[in-house]
C-alpha cells in the first residue's frame, strides 16, 4: 500500500479548491463551504469531464476555419491577397525564413493542434481509469495549461499589423475571420484546460465515483 | 422479541438527489461553435461560384492567386491555376468565378490580358503596371452556360457602349486599322474594330463601331470614304488642302457624310454594308440608285477615253463612264465603238434650286413612263446629244458631254432596250480634224504652178512698163525744165515791178503828206462844220417852227 499514493478522498477529507484547506467535509453528498476561506467545496471540480469535452470538441470545430479561412487580407497597389495560417506558414517558408515559418508553425499550427490532443488524451485516460503514466499525464497537464496564455501570440501580431499598415488607398490589411476562430481555439482550450480536474488523473484504480457520484 | 437489531441492518434512507440531466449546459458552446463554423462553411460553399477554364497563347503576367478577371474593374474571379495545355502549345488557366458573376459565363463570352499598351491613337490599361496584368472580361449575349473559353490576343475594342455596328467592303485596307477613328464632320464618332478578308479573298471587309447618338447619322445612302492622308484640290479659288484630323492624318481614318443631293431617311440597321470609297470627291461623286445605263455608239476612235471618265450634262458632272469597248453593228455589219455610261442628270437638279420644287418633279422621274417621256423630249425635241470633247489636250483625255444641239439631225429613240442608246455627235476634235482637212484638200486642189507662171509673166510686163516710164520722165525732165526756167525767172521780174508800183500808189494816196491826204481832211473839216451848221438849224426850227416862215427872232435866239 506503501506504492500507491493516498488522496484525501481516499480518507474522506477533501481540500479546498481554492486556499488548500484540507477539511472533513460536511456531509459526503453535499460537502458544504470551506471554514477558512468561504469557498464553496467540492470532492473534484464538478462535471469536470463533460465540460472539458465540451470546450476541447468546440476549440476542435473551431480549428477548422481557424486555419481554413484567411487571418489577414492585405491589399497593396490595387491587388488583394488573402492568407491563411498555413499560408503564411508557406510563404515565409518559400520566401526563405526558416526559422521563422518554424515559429509560426509551431505557435500557431501545432500547439493547438497539441493542446486539443492532450487534452483528449487527458480526458479518455481519467475516463477509463487508467493508471499508466500518471506522472507523464500530470506533467502534460501542466505543460498543456502553462502553455496556454502565451497562445494568442497570432492574434496579438494580427491586431499589430491591422492596426498599425493602414496605408490607403495604397496599401491595407484586414483582419481576416480566421483569426476571430484561431482566437476562439486558444480561448476554448485555455477554459478546457482550466475545467480539467488534474486530481481525476490520480483518481484512477480507485472506486471514486461511489463516493461521490 | 424486543431484540435491538443490529443498525446495519436498518435500511439507510436514501438522499433522492434532484433529478439532474447528465448532460451539461456547456455543450451549449461546442453546439454554438458547430454551428457557426457550419454556417461559414455552407455560406463558403454557396458563393462558390464555377471554376471556367480559358485557354490562352501566353501566361503573360498571369499568376496563380494574384490575377483577377475583372469586369467593369470589378473582380469577379481569380486565377487559381496556370498550366500548361497537354500537347504544351497553350497554356490552360483555371479562374474560379464569384458566385454573382457565374450566370456571365456563357458561351459567347470573351477573355483577355489586360496590360499597359501604347499606341499613337492613346494609352490604355496603365493601371496595370501597379496592380499587374488582369483578365478582361466582356459578357456575351448567349444563354449557353460555359466553362471553357478561348482567350483572346487583343481586348475587342467595343465593349459597352451604346451604338451600332456597320460593314464597310473595300478593295484593300490601306493604312486602316483596328482603333482607327470614324469621323463625321471632322468629328470623332467611332472606330474600326476589326477587319477581315472577304471569303472570296478579292476584298476586304471592315468592321466598324459608330457611337450612339452619332450612329442615327449613317443612313442607308451615307458614304463612307478612306479619310487618311491629305486631299489637295487646285481649283478656280486657289489651292484646296482637305485633311481630318492629325492623327487621322498619322494613323488613317475613315469618314462619312451623305451625298448633299441625298435626303436623310431612316437610320440605317445595324451590321449594314456600305462601300468603302478612296476618297471624299469618289465617294460623294459615286453613282446613286437613280442613275441609268446607257449605251452610246460614237464613230470616233475612243483613244483617251478610259472607264470612270465624267460624263457631264451642260458642262456639270452627271455620272461616268462605265465600260469602253467594241460592238459589232448587225445593221451595217460593221464594228464600232460602245460606250457604257451610267447617267443621272436629275443628280443636278438638287444644286442651287428650291428642294420643294424639285422634289415632285424627282419623284415624278421615278416612273419609268415618265421618265421616258421626258427622255423623249429632251433627245427629240430639244436635240439633247452625246459628244466626245477632250478633257486635257496634254494627255489627250477624253469625257462625254451632253448638250443641246437643236439643228442636229432627228432622230427616234428606242426606249425599250434595257441600256437605252442615246444619239451622239462628233466630237470636236473629229469636226476640227474634218474642217482642217477640207481647207487642205481645197489647197491642194488650187494650181499653184499655173497661178506662179502667170505671176512671173506679170512681173515682166510690170518691168518693161516701168522701164518706159523712166525714160519718159528722163525725156521730159530735158525738154520741159528749160523753159520754165525762163518763164520763171520773167514771172519773177514782173512781180518786182509790180512791188514797186504798190509803193507808189502807197506814197501817193497812204502816205501823211500826200495831197490826196490833205485834201480829204480839209474835205472832211468843211462836213463838219456844214453838219454843225444844220444842228443849229435843226435846234431853230425845234424852238420856233415859225421861223423858217417868219425868219429869226433875236429873243427867241438866245445867246447866238
Amino acid at each position: 500500500m506503501r506504492a500507491r499514493a493516498v488522496s484525501a478522498a481516499q480518507v474522506g477529507l477533501l481540500a479546498c479548491g481554492t486556499c488548500r484547506q484540507l477539511t472533513r467535509p460536511a456531509d459526503k453528498a453535499n460537502p458544504g463551504d470551506c471554514p477558512r476561506c468561504g469557498a464553496r467545496l467540492a470532492w473534484r471540480r464538478a462535471h469536470s469531464i463533460q465540460y472539458t469535452w465540451a470546450l476541447v470538441i468546440a476549440a476542435a470545430i473551431c480549428y477548422v476555419p481557424a486555419n481554413v479561412l484567411p487571418v489577414l487580407t492585405t491589399t497593396a497597389f490595387g491587388s488583394t491577397e488573402s492568407d491563411t495560417i498555413m499560408g503564411g506558414v508557406i510563404f515565409l517558408y518559400v520566401s526563405g525564413s526558416w526559422p521563422l515559418a518554424l515559429i509560426v508553425l509551431v505557435a500557431s499550427v501545432m500547439i493547438p493542434l497539441g493542446k486539443l490532443v492532450a487534452l483528449s488524451y487527458l480526458l479518455i485516460t481519467a475516463q477509463r481509469g487508467s493508471v499508466a503514466n500518471s506522472h507523464e499525464r500530470t506533467r502534460i497537464y501542466y505543460a498543456v495549461e502553462f502553455v496556454g496564455r502565451w497562445s494568442m501570440l497570432d492574434v496579438f501580431v494580427d491586431a499589430f499589423i491591422v492596426a498599425l499598415i493602414q496605408l490607403k488607398p495604397l496599401m491595407s490589411v484586414e483582419p481576416g475571420l480566421g483569426v476571430v476562430f484561431f482566437m476562439a481555439v486558444v480561448v476554448l482550450t485555455m477554459l478546457a484546460a482550466q475545467s480539467f480536474d488534474p486530481r481525476l488523473i490520480w483518481d484512477a484504480g480507485h472506486d471514486y465515483r461511489a463516493q461521490h457520484g | 422479541m424486543a431484540e435491538p437489531t443490529e443498525l446495519e441492518d436498518l435500511p439507510q434512507a436514501t438522499v433522492v438527489r434532484p433529478k439532474r440531466s447528465r448532460i451539461s449546459i456547456i455543450w451549449i458552446i461546442p453546439i454554438l461553435a458547430a454551428l457557426v463554423a457550419v454556417g461559414i462553411a455552407i455560406q463558403r460553399i454557396r458563393s462558390e461560384g464555377p471554376t471556367i477554364t480559358i485557354i490562352f497563347n501566353a501566361a503573360e503576367g498571369i499568376e496563380a492567386g494574384k490575377t483577377f478577371v475583372k469586369y467593369k474593374d470589378v473582380i469577379i474571379g481569380r486565377v487559381t491555376q496556370v498550366q500548361l495545355t497537354n500537347d504544351f502549345a497553350r497554356v490552360n488557366v483555371t479562374v474560379k468565378i464569384s458566385k454573382n458573376a457565374a450566370p456571365l459565363m456563357v458561351e459567347d463570352a470573351k477573355f483577355w490580358v489586360v496590360k499597359p499598351s501604347i499606341s499613337i491613337t492613346g494609352i490604355s490599361g496603365l493601371n496595370t503596371l501597379l496592380s499587374g496584368n488582369y483578365i478582361g472580361f466582356q459578357p456575351g449575349v448567349s444563354d449557353n452556360s460555359w466553362d471553357t473559353f478561348g482567350g483572346l490576343d487583343e481586348a475587342p475594342v467595343i465593349t459597352e457602349q451604346r451604338g451600332r455596328q456597320f460593314v464597310l467592303t473595300a478593295s484593300d485596307l490601306g493604312s486602316l486599322d483596328v482603333g482607327t477613328p470614324i469621323y463625321y464632320r471632322r468629328l470623332q464618332v467611332g472606330q474600326v474594330i476589326g477587319f477581315d478578308l472577304a471569303p472570296d479573298g478579292k476584298s476586304v471587309v471592315l468592321k466598324i463601331f459608330v457611337n450612339a447618338p452619332y450612329d442615327k447619322f449613317v443612313y442607308p445612302g451615307t458614304r463612307f470614304w478612306n479619310a487618311s492622308g491629305v486631299d489637295v484640290s487646285v481649283g478656280a479659288d486657289g489651292i484646296n488642302v482637305r485633311t481630318e484630323s492629325l492623327v487621322a492624318l498619322l494613323v488613317g481614318g475613315v469618314s462619312f457624310d451623305l451625298p448633299p443631293e441625298l435626303a436623310p431617311t431612316e437610320s440605317a440597321a445595324a451590321n449594314a454594308t456600305f462601300t468603302l470609297f478612296r476618297d471624299r470627291v469618289t465617294a460623294l461623286r459615286a453613282t446613286d440608285p437613280n442613275a441609268r445605263r446607257y449605251v452610246l455608239y460614237f464613230n470616233e476612235s475612243l483613244r483617251g477615253l478610259s472607264v470612270g471618265a465624267p460624263v457631264t450634262f451642260l458642262g456639270l458632272p452627271a455620272g461616268e463612264v462605265s465600260s469602253v469597248g467594241l460592238a459589232f453593228d448587225a445593221a451595217s455589219a460593221t464594228i464600232r465603238p460602245r460606250v457604257v455610261i451610267t447617267f443621272s442628270p436629275e443628280r443636278l437638279l438638287a444644286y442651287g434650286s428650291v428642294p420643294a420644287e424639285v422634289q415632285p418633279f424627282k419623284t415624278a422621274l421615278q416612273d419609268p413612263q415618265k421618265r421616258a417621256a421626258v427622255l423623249r423630249r429632251l433627245v427629240e425635241d430639244r436635240g439633247l446629244r452625246a459628244q466626245l470633247k477632250s478633257g486635257n489636250l496634254l494627255t489627250g483625255q477624253l469625257y462625254v458631254a451632253f448638250d443641246y444641239y437643236p439643228g442636229a439631225a432627228k432622230v427616234k429613240l428606242d426606249l425599250r432596250q434595257p441600256e437605252i442608246e442615246l444619239p451622239v455627235v462628233p466630237g470636236t476634235f473629229t469636226v476640227l480634224e474634218a474642217k482642217l482637212t477640207s481647207i487642205l484638200d481645197k489647197i491642194d486642189r488650187t494650181p499653184l504652178e499655173a497661178i506662179g507662171s502667170n505671176i512671173k509673166k506679170d512681173l515682166e510686163s510690170l518691168d518693161e512698163t516701168l522701164k518706159s516710164a523712166t525714160k519718159l520722165l528722163a525725156d521730159a525732165d530735158a525738154q520741159i525744165v528749160p523753159p520754165l526756167k525762163t518763164a520763171l525767172e520773167d514771172a519773177h521780174r514782173t512781180l518786182g515791178a509790180v512791188e514797186r508800183a504798190i509803193d507808189n500808189v502807197n506814197s501817193t494816196l497812204l502816205g501823211p503828206d500826200a495831197p490826196a491826204q490833205q485834201e480829204l481832211r480839209s474835205a472832211l473839216q468843211d462836213f463838219a462844220r456844214a453838219a454843225r451848221s444844220l444842228r443849229v438849224l435843226a435846234d431853230q426850227l425845234e424852238r420856233q417852227p415859225s421861223s423858217v416862215i417868219r425868219g429869226k427872232t433875236d429873243a427867241a435866239s438866245g445867246g447866238k
